[in-house]
């Protein structure tokens, strides 16, 4: 595989992927650039469980514990919300409010509400509300498509 | 995640003033429209300076009370009881105004003329209101299927 790696002075940064085949190690550089290699380790009653970032619908802080919610399961994770945004910053994870990250490509609708904030309804139906304070955060994260 | 796009505690303050602002400019305007009417079907074509300071005045005093008290009616996702009974009580701090005030020389007709206006005036604004989260929806949703087909499409 041929990497090329171009610095351009004010350039937007881009990846381009060019291939005649879509072989397993393509779809592996293919996964990391898009972050879906991004695992996340926790816990559960069945013991330690690893996370795919992408099953994440969104991670929510409660008396100071964090937890991850997939459509069918919530997970307990050891590292607090800021640490969490350090990893997921890069792909489609948003700080949302105080106590939450949600995931962006999980969500199914979303919905203008008075004061300027938006209520953002969930591939499993939940509807978390994006405070005003992150609202114009989330908007031009979403109008540009900066992932 | 980048902070700098986050709202401050001073900016959401700013933000509330303005709106605030924006209110009191707009409502003046509809009450300043409405007294015209009424002094030029009454032979008068001047306005009274003092009248039109009482009117601002007002509009402020009337506009803080809406967005702290009376649960920002005009601006609610729906119009329920509670932002039913805030448009009334605006409706008769208005129309007592223009009594206190006179405004409209304390002309029954004239004043239940204001009152209706100022309803249909309040109502209007919540149409507005509505109408442009409608269209504010249609653009966050388009945003975010774009925002979501770019991943996907860097697959293929």
């Amino acid at each position: 595989m041929i990497v090329r790696i171009i610095q351009a002075d004010g350039a937007e940064a881009e990846v381009t992927v060019k291939y005649a085949a879509l072989t397993p190690e393509v779809e592996s550089v293919i996964a990391f650039l898009q972050g879906k290699n991004v695992t996340l380790s926790g816990k559960t009653e069945e013991g330690t469980v690893q996370l795919k970032a992408e099953d994440i619908l969104y991670i929510e802080t409660v008396d100071d514990k964090t937890f991850a919610c997939t459509a069918d399961e919530v997970v307990r994770l050891d590292s607090s919300l800021t640490a969490l945004m350090e990893i997921l910053d890069g792909i489609s994870f948003f700080r949302c409010s105080k106590s939450m990250i949600l995931n962006i490509d999980k969500v199914e609708r979303l919905k203008s509400l008075p004061s300027n904030r938006i209520d953002a309804t969930m591939a499993g139906g939940e509807h978390i509300l994006i405070s005003r304070t992150y609202a114009s955060d989330f908007r031009k994260r979403i109008a540009k498509g900066g992932r | 995640m980048k902070n700098s796009g986050r709202l401050s505690l001073w900016e959401r303050y700013l933000s509330r003033e303005i709106s605030i602002e924006f209110k009191a400019c707009l409502y003046f305007f509809c009450v300043l429209f409405y007294y015209g009417v009424y002094r030029l079907c009454t032979g008068r074509n001047t306005a009274e300076l003092l009248h039109m300071a009482e009117m601002i005045l007002l509009c402020y005093a009337a506009g803080y009370l809406q967005v702290y008290v009376l649960w920002n009616f005009d601006e609610a996702e729906k119009l329920g009881k509670k932002e039913t009974a805030g448009l009334v009580i605006c409706m008769l701090i208005y129309t007592a105004g223009s009594w206190l005030f006179n405004w409209l020389d304390r002309s029954i007709a004239a004043t239940a003329g204001f009152a209706a206006w100022t309803a249909v005036m309040f109502f209007s604004a919540f149409l507005v209101y509505r109408y442009r989260r409608i269209l504010d929806d249609k653009k966050l949703n388009e945003d975010l299927k774009i925002f979501q087909a770019r991943g996907g499409e860097s697959a293929t």
